[in-house]
C-alpha cells in the first residue's frame, strides 16, 4: 500500500473527528523508540497524522485493546477503532462474552496483506519494515505470520465499515458501509457510494479462493505432522508452560484460566503414583493437556489472528495448529467466529437435535 | 482434625454381607483417623447414644459413618453431630448397604468394595467445611390465578384467620367453564347451581380477596416472599399489590374453536352449535333450532380439532353422552347419532354411563372421516368408515364436542416465575408421577385445566394437592430454611461473561452492572450445580460439592 493510502484513510479519520462523528480514535502507532507498534486511543485530531492503520506488526491484537477501553463503565465517548479483520472478529466475539461494550464504538477493519512476525520485526525494525513494504507492493505474503499466509478471512467485513485497497485505482480506496451505523458515518460526511464495488469484489474472490486451496494443502501436511497422541506430544514437547499464547489470545479472557488454578495441581503422592505408571513424569506436568483444554475452552471463538505463535517463547507452531482446528470446531456448527455480532455462540446455545453424527453407535 | 468412623453391622443385613473387621483394619491406619469401631444398629435409640458419646470421648472433629442410604438416615446422623454440637456438615455417610451388601452374596468383593466406599468418605469428609442453616420470615398467603373450579376450590380450602387468599380473575365472574354446565357426567348431578353456591361461599369468606376483571401484571420474589402486582383490564391504569409466599395458577382452559375447519361448516351453516353453546342453551331451559322449534334429530360429533391439536381432551366423549341424557330429558322423543373415531371412556362408573344412555333412539356410529353440508332446511352429513365409503345422514342440529385449549395470554405470569409451558400450551408440571402439582420454580402451583385438559374431579383432586403441599410448607409463623448446599460465585474470579444466568433455571443469578459480575441469590438457589459445570473460568463453587471434596472421594473410590 502506498503512503498516500493511509494518508488518505487518515485524513477519513481526522475529518470525521472533526464534524463530530468520533470524540476519539483507537488506532496503532509506532512506539517512540521504532521497534514497535501499539494500539492508542487519541483524542486531539491533531495527532492521528502519527498513527499507522496497517501496521507491519500486530503486537497487542486489536480485540484485547477494544475490550480493555471498553469493558468497564458507560458508553459515551465515540470511538473509531481501527483494526485487522481478524482483530474486528476477535472484538465481535468478545462482545458476545459480554467482555467488550459495543456503545458508540464504530470497528473500521481494512484489507489485510498480514503482519510479520513481531521478532522478525522487533530484531531490526528498519529492516523489518523494508520487508513489509515490499511485500505490501509485490503481494507477496511468503514473510508474514505462517497462519496469515493461508488465511482466507483478509478481507472479510465483520465491521461497521470497511477500507477495501484491492482493485482500488491509484491513491484511492473503497469504503465499504457494512451496517447502520457505517452508513450513518459515511452519510455525515457526505460520501456517497459512487461507483461500483466490482473491481474490489474481484480481486478479492480471487485471492479468497486462491487462499482456499493454499490452506487445504497446507493442512494436510499438518494433519500429518500432528496426527496421533505421539505426535501431537512431540510437536508441543518444548512448550514451557509459561501459557503466554493463552495470555496473548484475544478470546482468552477469563481472569483465572482453569490451567493456571489449584484444580489441576495435585499432592507429592499423586506424582509418585502416576511417575509409577508412566515411567517418567516431567514437571510441571500436563503439557499437552493445556493446549488441548485450551482448544476445548476457545476453538470455536479463534479468529486464526496468530497472536499466540509470536508470543511463544519457544517458537512454537500454537498458532497453526490451532487454527487448523477451529476451522473443523465452527465447522462442527456451521459457524465462523466473529463473522458477525448477531450469531449466537454454538457453546452457549443449547438445541436438542443436533451433532447425532458425533454420537456412539449403540443399535 | 480428628475423624471417627463407625460401620453398622445393620443387624445381620450388612454383617453377614460384608467382613466388617478387615473394614476396620483398613480404614484404622489411615491419616486423621482416630477412632475406627462397629455398632448393632446406629439407627436405633442405643446407637445414636453411642455415636453422641464417641464424639465427646475423642473430641471429633468429623465424623464417618459407613451404614445404609443417605436418604435414609442421613438426616439422623446429621441430628446426632448437631446435637453434639459438631457442624452436622463435617459428616458423611458411606453406602456400604444399598450400594454394597445387598447387590451381591459374594462376601469378598462386597468386602472389597465397602473398604473403597469408607476410605472414600473419610478422603472426602477432611475437606468439608462448616454449613450455616438460614432462616427467613415466610408470608404464609396464596395468590390463586383463575376463578375457575380448581381456583375456587383451592381458595376455599386454604383460606383461614392466618391465612388471606388472593383470588385473581381475569373475566367479570368467577366459575370458569364448569359454570355453564347444567349437570355433570357420570352422576347427572346439579352442577351450574353447586358453583353458583360455591361462589357465594367464596365472596362471603372475610379471608377471600376477590379481584374480578382483573390481570397478573407482575410476578417477583421467591417461595414464602413473592411481591404481586395486579392490574384491571377495565381501566389498566388501577393497580393493586400485596404480598404472598405461594403462587397457584389456575387459568384453566377453553375449547377449541372449530371455525376454521371447513367440514364442520360451524359459523356458516345454521343449528351447528358447539358443546359450549349447547350446553348454555340447555342451562337456559330448553333446547330449540334457530326458529324457535325442538329438533327431531340430532347428531353429536366427537373428536373436534383432536387432530389439529394433536391430543385427546379425555372429556369430550364423556359430556358428548352427557349431551344424549340432557336430550332424552328435554326433548324426550329426539333421534340421536354420535359420531365417533374413538371413544374414551375410562374410570369405574363411565362405561356403566355409556350403557345407560344406549336406547332406541340412541345410535354410535364410528367413522374415520366425515363433512357437513346443507341440504334445504336440514343438515347433510356424508361419512365414511371401515364398512361405508360414503353414507349420507340428516339431521336438525349438530353439536360439535371440541377438544380443550389451554387458555391464552399467560406470557407475563410465565416469565415472571420462569415456569415451563409445553409444545401444547399446557403448563408443565415438576414431574409428570411425582410431583404433578409443583413447577420447577418453588412455591409456584399449577392446578386443573391448566396443566392438561381433564374432567371436575380430576381438577379438584389437583386443587386438595396443590392445598396438601401449601399448607404443609407454608405454616403461618413458621421460617422457611432454604437449601444450605449451593453455590457461589468469587467476585474475583467472575469474568462477567453472564453464561451462568443462561443456564439456571430458578433465576437465582443476577448480575451486578457496577461490578459487571454474576451473582448467586442463595435463597432461591437450589444447589444443582449446572452454572458451576457451564462456569468457564471455574469462578463458581458449589458448597458440599467443591472440586477438592469431589476429587478426592472420586480418587479414592478408584484407586
Amino acid at each position: 500500500m502506498k503512503k498516500s493510502i493511509r494518508e488518505t484513510i487518515k485524513d477519513f479519520l481526522m475529518k470525521a473527528m472533526e464534524k463530530g462523528v468520533f470524540d476519539a480514535v483507537l488506532i496503532p502507532m509506532k512506539v517512540p523508540a521504532g521497534d514497535s507498534y501499539v494500539y492508542v486511543l487519541i483524542k486531539d485530531k491533531a495527532l492521528v497524522k502519527d498513527a499507522d492503520p496497517l501496521p507491519p506488526v500486530m503486537s497487542v491484537q486489536g480485540g484485547k485493546a477494544v475490550s480493555s477501553v471498553t469493558r468497564l463503565g458507560k458508553g459515551n465517548l465515540k470511538i473509531a477503532a481501527v483494526m485487522r479483520p481478524c482483530e474486528v472478529r476477535a472484538t465481535n466475539e468478545l462482545e458476545k462474552n459480554e467482555q467488550v461494550n459495543p456503545e458508540n464504538i464504530t470497528l473500521i477493519s481494512i484489507d489485510c496483506p498480514g503482519v510479520l512476525p513481531l521478532h522478525d520485526f522487533t530484531s531490526n525494525p528498519e529492516e523489518g519494515l523494508a520487508v513489509f513494504e515490499q511485500a505490501e507492493k509485490k503481494h507477496d505474503d511468503t514473510k508474514m505470520r505462517p497462519v496469515c499466509q493461508i488465511c482466507d478471512n483478509s478481507s472479510l467485513i465483520a465491521g461497521d465499515l470497511h477500507i477495501g485497497t484491492l482493485g482500488a485505482a491509484k491513491d484511492s480506496v473503497f469504503l465499504i458501509a457494512h451496517s447502520h451505523k457505517g452508513q450513518e458515518v459515511l452519510q455525515t460526511l457526505q460520501l456517497s457510494s459512487k461507483g461500483s464495488l466490482a473491481s474490489w469484489k474481484k480481486q478479492v474472490q480471487e485471492k479468497v479462493e486462491n487462499k482456499k486451496k493454499q490452506r487445504s494443502m497446507t493442512h494436510k501436511q499438518l494433519k500429518k505432522q500432528i496426527g496421533g497422541l505421539e505426535n501431537l506430544i512431540d510437536t508441543f514437547s518444548r512448550c514451557l508452560n509459561c501459557h503466554n499464547c493463552m495470555r496473548a489470545c484475544p478470546v482468552c479472557f477469563c481472569r483465572l484460566c482453569y490451567f493456571d488454578s489449584e484444580k489441576v495441581k495435585n499432592v507429592r503422592e499423586d506424582y509418585m503414583q502416576q511417575a509409577q505408571e508412566k515411567g517418567t513424569l516431567r514437571f510441571p506436568p500436563d503439557t499437552t493437556l493445556f493446549h488441548i483444554g485450551r482448544m476445548t475452552h476457545m476453538s470455536v471463538s479463534c479468529v486464526s489472528c496468530g497472536a499466540c505463535e509470536d508470543a511463544c517463547p519457544v517458537s512454537l507452531p500454537v498458532a497453526q495448529v490451532f487454527s487448523m482446528i477451529a476451522d473443523e470446531t465452527q465447522g462442527l456448527f456451521e459457524y465462523l467466529a466473529g463473522r458477525n455480532r448477531e450469531e449466537p455462540l454454538p457453546m452457549k446455545t443449547f438445541k436438542e437435535d443436533e451433532l447425532h453424527e458425533m454420537e456412539d453407535a449403540h443399535d | 482434625m480428628k475423624i471417627g468412623v463407625y460401620i453398622c453391622e445393620c443387624g445381620p443385613n450388612i454383617a453377614e454381607k460384608v467382613d466388617i473387621d478387615e473394614v476396620i483394619k483398613a480404614v484404622k491406619p489411615l491419616d486423621n483417623v482416630a477412632v475406627v469401631e462397629r455398632f448393632k444398629l446406629l439407627c436405633s435409640q442405643d446407637g445414636k447414644q453411642f455415636l453422641a458419646d464417641q464424639i465427646k470421648k475423642h473430641e471429633l472433629t468429623h465424623l464417618v459413618v459407613a451404614a445404609c442410604s443417605p436418604r435414609e438416615h442421613q438426616q439422623t446422623f446429621m441430628d446426632v453431630c448437631e446435637q453434639e454440637g459438631l457442624n452436622p456438615y463435617l459428616f458423611q455417610l458411606a453406602n456400604i448397604r444399598e450400594q454394597c451388601a445387598w447387590i451381591t452374596d459374594d462376601k469378598k468383593e462386597a468386602t472389597k468394595k465397602a473398604i473403597r466406599l469408607t476410605k472414600a468418605a473419610v478422603a472426602r469428609v477432611q475437606y468439608h467445611t462448616p454449613l450455616e442453616k438460614q432462616q427467613i420470615e415466610s408470608n404464609p398467603d396464596v395468590l390463586v390465578i383463575g376463578g375457575g373450579i380448581a381456583g375456587i376450590q383451592a381458595s376455599l380450602q386454604l383460606a383461614g384467620p392466618e391465612r388471606t387468599i388472593h383470588l385473581v380473575e381475569k373475566t367479570s365472574s368467577l366459575g370458569g367453564l364448569s359454570q355453564y354446565y347444567e349437570k355433570t357426567f357420570p352422576d347427572m348431578k346439579p352442577c351450574a347451581s353447586f358453583i353458583k353456591g360455591l361462589i357465594e361461599t367464596v365472596k362471603n369468606n372475610p379471608h377471600i380477596n376477590v379481584y374480578t376483571n382483573t390481570e397478573i401484571e407482575e410476578i417477583l420474589g421467591f417461595f414464602g416472599n413473592f411481591e404481586i402486582t395486579v392490574k384491571q383490564t377495565t381501566t389498566p391504569e388501577a393497580t393493586a399489590a400485596f404480598e404472598v409466599g405461594a403462587v397457584v395458577v389456575a387459568t384453566g382452559a377453553t375449547p377449541f374453536n372449530p371455525e376454521h375447519i371447513s367440514k364442520y361448516g360451524y359459523q356458516k351453516i345454521e343449528n351447528v352449535i358447539t358443546a359450549l353453546d349447547f350446553e348454555q342453551m340447555n342451562l337456559s331451559g330448553k333446547i330449540t333450532l334457530k326458529n324457535g322449534k325442538p329438533p327431531k334429530s340430532v347428531a353429536i360429533i366427537h373428536c373436534v380439532g383432536r387432530e389439529e391439536k394433536g391430543y385427546c381432551s379425555q372429556i369430550c366423549c364423556m359430556y358428548s353422552i352427557k349431551f344424549i341424557r340432557y336430550l332424552q330429558k328435554k326433548v324426550p322423543s329426539t333421534k340421536i347419532t354420535n359420531f365417533y373415531t374413538d371413544l374414551c371412556i375410562p374410570g369405574k362408573s363411565q362405561q356403566h354411563f355409556y350403557e345407560q344412555s344406549l336406547g332406541n333412539h340412541v345410535d354410535f356410529i364410528r367413522m374415520s372421516d366425515l363433512q357437513i353440508t346443507k341440504q334445504s332446511d336440514k343438515i347433510q352429513i356424508t361419512y365414511s368408515n371401515e364398512k361405508d365409503a360414503s353414507k349420507k345422514l340428516s339431521v336438525d342440529m349438530v353439536i360439535l364436542s371440541p377438544v380443550l385449549e389451554p387458555t391464552q395470554g399467560l406470557s407475563s405470569i410465565i416469565e415472571s416465575t420462569r415456569i415451563s409451558q409445553g409444545e401444547k400450551g399446557f403448563l408443565t408440571e415438576e414431574h409428570e408421577k411425582i410431583a404433578p402439582v409443583s413447577t420447577s420454580t418453588e412455591g409456584v402451583f399449577i392446578a386443573g385445566c391448566s396443566h392438561g385438559p381433564k374432567s371436575i374431579e380430576e381438577t379438584m383432586s389437583q386443587a386438595e394437592a396443590v392445598t396438601g403441599h401449601i399448607l404443609t410448607s407454608l405454616i403461618p409463623g413458621q421460617k422457611i430454611e432454604p437449601e444450605v448446599k449451593v453455590s457461589h460465585i468469587s467476585e474475583s474470579f467472575c469474568i462477567g461473561c453472564k453464561t451462568c444466568l443462561n443456564v439456571c433455571c430458578y433465576g437465582a443469578i443476577t448480575f451486578d452492572d457496577l461490578k459487571k459480575v454474576s451473582v448467586v441469590n442463595e435463597v432461591i438457589c437450589r444447589g444443582c450445580g449446572n452454572c458451576v459445570a457451564a462456569c468457564p473460568s471455574g469462578a463458581i463453587t458449589l458448597k458440599h460439592f467443591t472440586h477438592n471434596q469431589v476429587y478426592h472421594e472420586v480418587k479414592e473410590a478408584v484407586q
